[in-house]
């Protein structure tokens, strides 16, 4: 039997260290509270955050949101093939993108490269997962001047970063005992790959793929603005010139775009990854 | 007896495969081309232009990074993902309170809730920032709000969906000691999906990192609207220099989130609990 003193200990023990650890959390917790509002505040005063022009914004966005509606229906067929250029521009891309990652993914797994050839492709990835693909058009547009081509190229190597990198991943996270099954029947490093590599990352290059499709609508209809033509033009050029009806039924568009592409890809998406497709 | 071998085992049908799925995007991307109405070969243009422009581009204009201008204009992209990461994701938090179903005042709220960030998440980030810099006007605070309405599409169905999967026992123990809706929230959910959104807030800071450089060539303010302004004046040498510097700051904000995001996932205990 044990005394009712130590029965009071045991209990109280366990609420000392919970009460001792409440303080001490406290702490932390006041401590990031505070870098947290001081960082808030030097970005606030660095990006003229300003509660007045939010507020005066707020009051002029409404009726400007006003003139927004109606949209102009009537624009609605001609808009189609600007918006059709959008999507295609995607499309072309992701399977440019998903071409051209295979090798580079190919040459950055640990083991199937040689340790150069893997450092150099892994930085020329990395590389390009930096840069952003608006800024690659910039330069592009220089060389090809307005159009589809630079939009197309910049999108397209913009895939490989993200593919590319995924997918090496995906190559070394491969069991090694598959890789050396088919070598040690006397296959040569090309039918390693063909055999024992590819087989295993098809359907995470294909899912992956359509993420990046989604991805690239996005962008494209970014790349758009800037002077890759397509449905991102037509709404920048109509919201410039003060067309807010043309400009509202292009986002509309836009929107059901955005909408209709995540639906499909994650439909697609599914039926790969649960092996339906691709088998 | 034979064995059954499944007929698509046999080789000579997985080759027919094989090359009906090459045969199948080799046709759709010349479809696609053709619609585009560009010829492969226009892709490989007069190699004068690149040459030209590689001659424009280098040596990038160093004494560029001397200047002070330069890091302010660093700084005002960081700032801009800072704060749009902050607040969109404070926003994003409190709306998915009211979006989860374990935690809505009412199944209709949730649904209100719930189309309002599906509609904020398939809006166009460049239909945002147009209307944005009537409102507000030119600058960075234009791009801020628009990274904030960004993030809090994406990153409040997300909340949701983790305050949704939290353990049911803990939020009906503190319901059967008589803890009210913002008790049970304080007490059972918040402890359990913080670790998780401040990991995401790291990524989303990371992502809007990279946002913020189209919202500044827009006029959103920041190392976007410092290069757009370069190009504009056709200075390629300052192009490059802002290129090289663009890079430089994602790659190492992405390390950086990225190890803070690992830390903070493998040592929930840095976390309020």
């Amino acid at each position: 039997m044990v005394s009712p003193s130590v029965m009071l200990f045991r209990q109280e023990l366990p609420f000392l260290e919970w009460r001792k650890g409440i303080a001490c959390q406290r702490w932390k917790q006041a401590a990031i509270a505070a870098v947290l509002l001081s960082l808030t505040a030097l970005t606030s005063w660095r990006c003229n955050v300003d509660v007045q022009s939010f507020i005066s914004g707020v009051d002029k966005g409404i009726p400007l949101l006003g003139l927004f509606f109606p949209p102009e229906w009537s624009r609605l067929v001609g808009m189609l093939q600007p918006l059709a250029v959008t999507v295609v521009l995607a499309m072309a891309a992701t399977i440019l993108g998903m071409c051209l990652s295979l090798p580079c993914a190919l040459a950055a797994s640990s083991n199937l490269a040689p340790p150069p050839l893997r450092l150099a492709m892994r930085s020329f990835i990395a590389l390009e997962r930096g840069l952003p693909e608006i800024v690659q058009l910039l330069l592009l547009i220089a060389i090809f001047g307005l159009g589809v081509v630079p939009g197309l190229i910049a999108l397209s190597i913009g895939s490989i970063g993200m593919l590319a990198k995924l997918l090496a991943d995906g190559i070394e996270e491969i069991e090694p005992s598959m890789l050396e099954s088919v070598a040690g029947t006397g296959a040569t490093r090309s039918q390693v790959i063909r055999y024992a590599v590819i087989p295993q990352i098809l359907p995470a290059l294909f899912a992956n793929g359509l993420f990046q499709f989604e991805f690239n609508v996005r962008t494209s209809i970014i790349l758009g603005a800037i002077g890759a033509g397509g449905i991102g033009y037509v709404m920048r050029t109509s919201m410039l010139s003060m067309d807010y009806s043309t400009a509202c039924m292009a986002t509309l568009l836009t929107l059901a775009l955005v909408f209709f592409t995540e639906r499909v890809s994650d439909f697609l998406r599914a039926r790969i990854l649960s092996g339906g497709l691709l088998r | 007896m034979s064995i059954e071998v499944p007929a698509s085992a046999l080789p000579s049908r997985k080759l027919r495969l094989t090359i009906f799925y090459i045969l199948a995007i080799v046709t759709a991307l010349y479809l696609l081309f053709w619609f585009l109405d560009l010829s492969p070969s226009s892709v490989f243009v007069d190699f004068r232009f690149v040459n030209d422009l590689a001659h424009q581009l280098f040596p990038p204009n160093l004494a560029l990074f001397l200047k002070s201008a330069l890091f302010v204009s660093v700084i005002e992209t960081l700032s801009m993902a800072f704060l749009g990461t902050v607040g969109g994701g404070g926003i994003a938090l409190i709306f998915a309170f009211f979006a989860a179903t374990n935690t809505t005042p009412h199944p209709l709220v949730r649904l209100a809730v719930r189309t309002m960030l599906a509609m904020q998440r398939s809006i166009p980030q460049l239909i945002v920032i147009l209307v944005l810099l009537i409102a507000v006007g030119i600058g960075p605070f234009a791009g801020v709000l628009a990274l904030a309405i960004g993030s809090m599409g994406m990153y409040g169905k997300f909340f949701a969906d983790t305050i949704e999967q939290a353990d049911k026992a803990m939020l009906e123990s503190v319901q059967s000691v008589g803890g009210t809706r913002m008790q049970t929230i304080r007490y059972a959910v918040l402890p359990q999906v913080m670790p998780s959104f401040v990991a995401n807030l790291f990524y989303a800071f990371d992502h809007n990192l990279r946002a913020a450089i189209p919202l500044g060539i827009f006029g959103g303010g920041g190392i976007g609207f410092e290069l757009e302004f370069a190009r504009g004046l056709l200075h390629y040498k300052d192009v490059m220099a802002y290129t090289s510097l663009i890079v430089v700051m994602i790659t190492v904000m992405e390390r950086i989130s990225d190890w803070a995001r690992r830390s903070i996932i493998t040592q929930p205990q840095l976390i309020a609990k």
